[in-house]
């Protein structure tokens, strides 16, 4: 008898049974399971266990009988873990996510994986394509364990490395939401250790993540852009400091079409004057600098100052 | 066919869902099947085969799964009914879903958003996501201007060339430019539009927040059949093939090496990184090496250091006393 038909036999058994199979119960019943000596069998029953996890595939230890203590361990793959609930889509619904999988540039394969359980037809056989997502795509090798905790209020301990430090510091996680920004991963959550929430960027993250036992709540309407950096700009310590900056005319366009909901004034000459909250002066002028010699900055003169600063090895 | 998996893992994978699919649709043909699956009539009729010796302790016909094959092709299969119901999505298939779906959705009058939003619900929903906890999953893509993604779509839509007012990384001015728009990809949180520019006659990519006008012209531009957005993955630095090099503070260096895709990196004795990396053009390297500030040093090829000189010279002389 061939693995996967052992395999296949494991699954429909461990989904049927009423109580948790012991590895006895398994060896004796399931076909497959005819190695000659115990020894044998364990090796090939881990083996199997190993497989169907990395598959996905739920499979819990439990005791046999939960109302006593010294019960054997017996194993079962939970109906409610295992099978996908009927969605009830309607077809304007499914062709739309089969829009957004045939949208995947990243991980086309697990979005077509994806819509194959969910019933919905292959995408390959329709039309051109043209929108794409790229790098919302989830290629972090962090991204699905972090959002199965987030699905399954199983908080994670992480390994992370603080910005600019060597250091690597461990904290236990509660994610409410993985979030894409500007081209990062961020799990958003509340820090067990700090007591508060925070924002991990998940190439940050070190190591390896295993789900923990217990559980916590999101709280209702719970927003995760609040504890996320906006600006480069808007990160620091410097409060309520606002800058003036001119953009020349050349230029005043693009800052009416990228900066909409700032103030502004007209400059001298055709320029445009934006006045812009900023928390992070550095930020600020390295930011200013990048958009090249079309734009000044006015105010503050501490700011003035740095952009100097901050060229003299060039001058 | 995923790699993660190996031949055996990516059968199971596919029967688990494949005998669902049978339960759900009697009398679909092998032919049928194959083709929804990737594969050949001969693979899915060994699948079924192996299949119908299988099923619950006992294995006597009464517990095996009962499959016929009918001699038009059509597919029965029975006694089956833990299998009725497809293996749930894994986390990593719902978020490729999930995550461009979100995308999509911050297009403006993305024709399909309203079923998209509830469809990407239900599925949320279906995974365990309380619909007051809002979305597990949250894809924020800035908004360019909406009059210029909506003409930009409807070009890609109809094929059409398009005539841009776009200011260039590689030279700081406004240029005018006519590209055959081939894709608009969403990365690094911005819209980019991709396509081939006439007046470089090269493929281009333009970052959607410098296009100061779009014109749809009504000449016709086809996508050829070849092109690839999948190329794009992650290479969103600069264009050109030229390549410039940099030798970097310890300070920035870790944060750099997160944002920009690069050609190798070296360290130094002193503990500086020498770095390689696709440049966008002279202006662009330069703009970029002078944000560093004095965390960068020994700037190349020559051509760029001159062009910081002289761009460092620029900016500095408005913001003296």
């Amino acid at each position: 008898m061939r693995r996967i038909e052992r395999l296949i036999n494991l699954i429909a058994a461990l989904l049927e049974t009423r109580r948790p199979l012991t590895a006895e119960q398994i060896r004796d019943r399931i076909q497959g399971y005819d190695q000659e000596t115990h020894e044998a069998f364990r090796r090939a029953f881990e083996r199997d266990k190993e497989t169907l996890r990395t598959l996905g595939i739920p499979i819990e230890t439990r005791k046999v009988d939960p109302l006593y203590d010294a019960s054997p361990d017996g194993y079962v793959i939970p109906k409610d873990r295992y099978y996908l609930p009927e969605l009830g889509l309607e077809p304007d619904e499914a062709a739309a996510l089969r829009i957004a999988a045939e949208a995947v540039v990243g991980s086309a394969d697990a979005a077509r994986a994806g819509l194959m359980k969910l019933d919905i037809d292959d995408p390959a056989s329709r039309g051109p394509r043209f929108v794409w997502g790229a790098d919302v795509a989830s290629e972090q090798p962090y991204l699905p364990p972090l959002y199965e905790s987030v699905l399954r209020r199983a908080p994670v301990p992480k390994s992370y490395r603080r910005a600019g430090a060597d250091e690597v510091r461990t904290r236990t996680v509660e994610p409410y939401r993985v979030v894409h920004r500007r081209g990062h991963w961020y799990v958003v959550g509340r820090d067990r250790d700090k007591e508060a929430l925070r924002a991990f960027k998940l190439s940050r993250i070190q190591g390896a993540l295993k789900l923990l036992e217990g559980t916590y709540e999101i709280p209702q309407g719970f927003d995760a852009s609040s504890h996320l950096p906006r600006e480069g700009w808007d990160v620091g310590a410097e409060p309520d400091i606002v800058a003036v900056l001119r953009f020349d005319p050349e230029l005043r366009w693009w800052a009416e079409q990228n900066l909409p909901s700032s103030e502004t004034d007209e400059g001298p000459d055709g320029a445009l004057e934006v006045r812009i909250p900023v928390a992070n002066l550095d930020a600020l002028v390295s930011w200013v600098i990048g958009l090249g010699e079309r734009v000044e900055i006015l105010e503050p003169a501490a700011a003035r100052a740095r952009v100097v600063e901050h060229l003299r090895a060039w001058l | 066919m995923s790699e993660v998996y190996g031949r055996l893992g990516n059968r199971l994978r596919r029967i688990l869902v494949l005998v669902p699919h049978i339960i759900k649709h009697p009398g679909v043909t092998v032919e049928e099947v194959a083709r929804r699956f990737g594969t050949t009539a001969a693979e899915v009729v060994d699948d079924l085969n192996m299949v119908m010796m299988c099923g619950l302790p006992g294995y006597t016909p009464l517990e095996l799964i009962e499959v016929v094959i009918g001699e038009d092709g059509s597919i029965e299969v029975g006694m089956a009914d833990y299998f009725a119901a497809s293996l749930r999505l894994s986390p990593a298939e719902a978020l490729a879903l999930l995550a461009t779906g979100a995308a999509l959705m911050s297009l403006p009058e993305f024709a399909d958003a309203d079923a998209l939003r509830r469809g990407l619900d239900k599925l949320e929903q279906a995974l365990g996501v309380d619909a007051d906890e809002g979305e597990g999953v949250q894809v924020e893509v800035e908004h360019a201007p909406v009059a210029h993604l909506e003409r930009l779509r409807d070009a890609l839509e109809r094929h059409r060339r398009v005539h841009l007012e776009y200011l260039s990384a590689s030279s700081g001015r406004l240029s005018e430019r006519d590209v055959d728009p081939w894709a608009l990809i969403a990365a690094l949180g911005r819209w980019y539009l991709v396509g081939f520019d006439h007046s470089s006659e090269e493929e281009r990519m333009f970052r959607t927040d410098r296009v100061k006008s779009v014109e749809v012209l009504e000449t016709e531009a086809p996508v050829p059949a070849d092109f690839d957005p999948g190329r794009y993955r992650g290479a969103f630095s600069g264009a050109g093939g030229k390549v410039v090099t940099m030798e970097l503070s310890p300070r920035v260096m870790g944060w750099f090496s997160e944002y920009y895709p690069l050609e190798d990196a070296d360290e130094l004795a002193d503990g500086w990184h020498r770095i390689r990396l696709l440049s966008g053009g002279d202006r662009w390297a330069a703009a970029l090496a002078l944000r560093l500030g004095p965390d960068v040093r020994n700037l190349g090829p020559p051509s760029v250091g001159r062009e910081a000189v002289r761009l460092a010279a620029a900016i500095a002389s408005r913001h003296r006393p």
